[in-house]
């Protein structure tokens, strides 16, 4: 195109310009109202009675309907053009301007043009680069022989349109992958006294949504659950399967299923909803009384564990195939230790696979990382600087989830919500930290048991059935130990007998138990004297 | 959530409980281990082995558990290791009294012969 024709074209009137096809007020549509507007530009500028834009599907290897003007059926109807066939598939095939003068007299794939009594049409590819993302074509009712100049006009609408459009998708895409983010990764990891928890979810550039997940939950009998998962293939396709595995495997954990059989039951729902994915995972339940690590394995690599005297291994190395494959047998776990100062790093393949490199390469690349401490980086973070982030060839998303373990100091401050479920985790921290300044087995239990009984009368008093929480506070010194629950509810007189053998436990196992009833809220003081 | 899992030994149902029996599990956990023995049986042997914590409303469940049981003429017979703190536990609280505490599953099942209720634990 000359640079007077152009010019001519960005001397449009403002409503049907060039120019104003890609104006910033474009910016704000959504996609589909973007290619609405563009086609009614189009179709006022290059005078035809119908337009229609059909983007390429390379899944399904189709070109799909998606807006149109004068012809609106081929949306609604959902029209779909195999690549390479008919009238637009052959402008995609081809990616050079197609003009037909009659119809009639050839190859149409869709009906509804014909229906319509479209006598002429033109189309052109939608280029980004020399990728053909779709085609644009317009119609008249009348026969008309477009010319050289028509195809001009149209091809450098296409190229304006094609380069919104490529905007608008990248933008969408990144939309819903943000918005897949927020619901299916945790937005909030747990806070857990004595544990570190980082993590880090990134989607390969411009290749769409994956499907890699990452969870954090505390288990019914107290152990924190930690799971990391990689659904084959991308698109919202696998990050459906994603939600589904991520739900269904929780559901599964919280009836209190060994991780054998969360494991096992999730395959069997997998292949009975017959889903075509295959799946890794590796589900790992840390207990921090006894410092045991349990982990199982379905076809996922295995995690990095870094001891506390800066060794390292690579443990949970899958006990089967990953989880969609009916010739599974079963999956057995292991248990590691975890003793306190170690660090475990789980991540999905795309952190250490590199293209034209064994799979070993990649091990020992992560075996050496340096990983070394910055005040300012989560392991999650070092873990991607150091294998991650100076890759610029990265294909695959990386999803990343790490826990360090530290030690707790002589004071320990927990807010827990008013839920009863959250007892057991309770009384884990409280019992590790116990065991971190040495107070023996037989008093660690009973002031566990000591503060798990207070925490339940603060729970039985919370005053509302949401955001209700209470507070524990511990000091611990070479003397005594000390702990106060304290919540805001309102006090109520004890409703059931075993809220009075509550009192009379609490009163058995510790030196001195004092309760406080105020309007404020019920405080538990319990002290212990160090044997 | 799962049934704790409850096996039989020379006819004795034996039930193992969660790691831990608190305010959130006693009540179910109590329902589903008094759906589980049958009418026939002399008793049933709880293993309290793998149990870490049992707080005031675990030790209530037994109670109204072993009640329940006592009702139908079966009795309710703890298996708590030496050592554990469990057993000083039931001491203290005061449940040793009234429900026979024994060492070990085999030792439970073994003095199941008896009238129900009024087995000594040694």
């Amino acid at each position: 195109m000359t640079d007077y024709e152009l010019r001519e074209l960005d001397k449009q009137p403002a409503d049907a310009s060039l120019g104003e096809i890609t104006d910033s007020a474009l910016a704000y549509l959504s996609l589909e109202d973007l290619l609405v507007e563009l086609l009614e530009r189009i179709r006022t500028l290059v005078q035809a009675d119908t337009a229609a834009i059909l983007l390429v599907d390379r899944e399904r290897g189709v070109l799909l309907a998606r807006a149109a003007r004068g012809i609106e059926e081929e949306v609604r109807q959902g029209v779909q053009v195999p690549l390479g066939r008919g009238f637009a598939g052959r402008v995609a095939a081809e990616a050079r301007p197609i003009a037909i003068e009659d119809v009639d007299h050839a190859d149409i794939h869709n009906p509804i043009l014909r229906q319509k009594g479209i006598r002429s049409l033109l189309g052109v590819p939608l280029m980004v680069g020399d990728r053909v993302i779709g085609v644009l074509h317009v119609g008249t009712l009348q026969r008309r022989s477009f010319d050289e100049s028509d195809r001009r006009l149209l091809q450098a609408a296409a190229d304006r349109a094609a380069r919104a459009i490529d905007d608008a998708q990248l933008s969408e895409q990144r939309a819903m992958t943000e918005v897949l983010q927020r619901y299916l990764l945790p937005d909030t990891l747990p806070v857990i006294p004595g544990l570190e928890i980082s993590a880090k979810y990134l989607p390969a550039p411009g290749a769409g949504v994956g499907g890699d997940w990452y969870d954090v939950f505390s288990l019914p009998d107290g152990r924190i659950a930690l799971v990391i998962g990689d659904i084959a293939g991308r698109g919202i396709g696998a990050a459906a399967v994603m939600a589904e595995a991520r739900t269904a495997l929780r559901a599964y954990a919280l009836e209190r299923h060994s991780l054998e059989d969360v494991l096992a039951l999730l395959n069997a729902l997998i292949i009975g909803a017959g889903r075509r994915r295959s799946l890794s995972v590796a589900m790992f339940a840390l207990d921090l009384e006894t410092d045991a690590l349990d982990v199982v394995s379905a076809g996922h690599p295995p995690a990095l564990l870094v001891r506390p005297d800066g060794t390292r291994e690579l443990v949970a190395a899958a006990s089967g195939p990953p989880l969609g494959s009916k010739i599974s047998s079963g999956y057995a776990a292991e248990s590691v230790a975890f003793p306190l100062g170690s660090a475990l790093l789980l991540y999905t393949d795309g952190l250490i696979e590199r293209r034209g490199e064994t799979l070993d390469d990649g091990f020992a690349r992560l075996l050496e990382a340096s990983l070394i401490r910055d005040a300012n980086l989560s392991l999650a973070d070092r873990a991607f600087r150091d294998l991650a982030a100076n890759d610029s060839a990265a294909e695959d998303d990386v999803a990343i989830l790490a826990v360090e373990s530290y030690a707790l100091g002589d004071t320990l401050h927990l807010d827990t919500d008013a839920d009863p479920t959250h007892l057991a985790s309770l009384r884990r921290i409280v019992a590790r930290w116990l065991t971190q300044f040495g107070v023996d087995d037989a008093q660690r239990f009973d002031i566990t048991l000591a503060c798990s009984e207070a925490a339940a009368n603060a729970i039985e008093h919370a005053y509302g059935p949401r955001d209700a929480t209470f507070a524990l506070d511990g000091h611990v010194t070479a003397q005594a130990v000390e702990v106060v629950v304290s919540d805001r509810g309102r006090w109520r007189p004890e409703r059931q007998t075993d809220r009075g053998r509550g009192l009379q436990l609490m009163n058995a196992l510790m030196d001195e138990v004092i309760v406080e009833r105020g309007e404020q809220g019920t405080t538990v003081t319990l002290r212990a004297l160090r044997k | 959530m799962t049934i704790p899992a409850v096996t039989s030994l020379n006819g004795v149902p034996v039930a193992a409980i969660p790691v831990d029996v608190d305010v959130a599990n006693a009540a179910l956990v109590g329902e589903q281990l008094a759906g589980a023995v049958t009418h026939d049986a002399p008793c049933l042997v709880l293993d309290l082995t793998a149990t870490r914590y049992l707080d005031s409303a675990g030790i209530d469940m037994l109670l109204k558990l072993a009640e329940r049981l006592r009702n139908r003429r079966q009795a309710l017979r703890l298996v708590v290791p030496e050592g554990s703190p469990l057993r000083r536990l039931l001491a203290v609280m005061g449940v040793d009294a009234s429900l026979p505490v024994y060492a070990s599953v085999t030792e439970a099942v073994e003095s199941a012969g008896g009238e129900p209720g009024t087995l000594s634990p040694r």
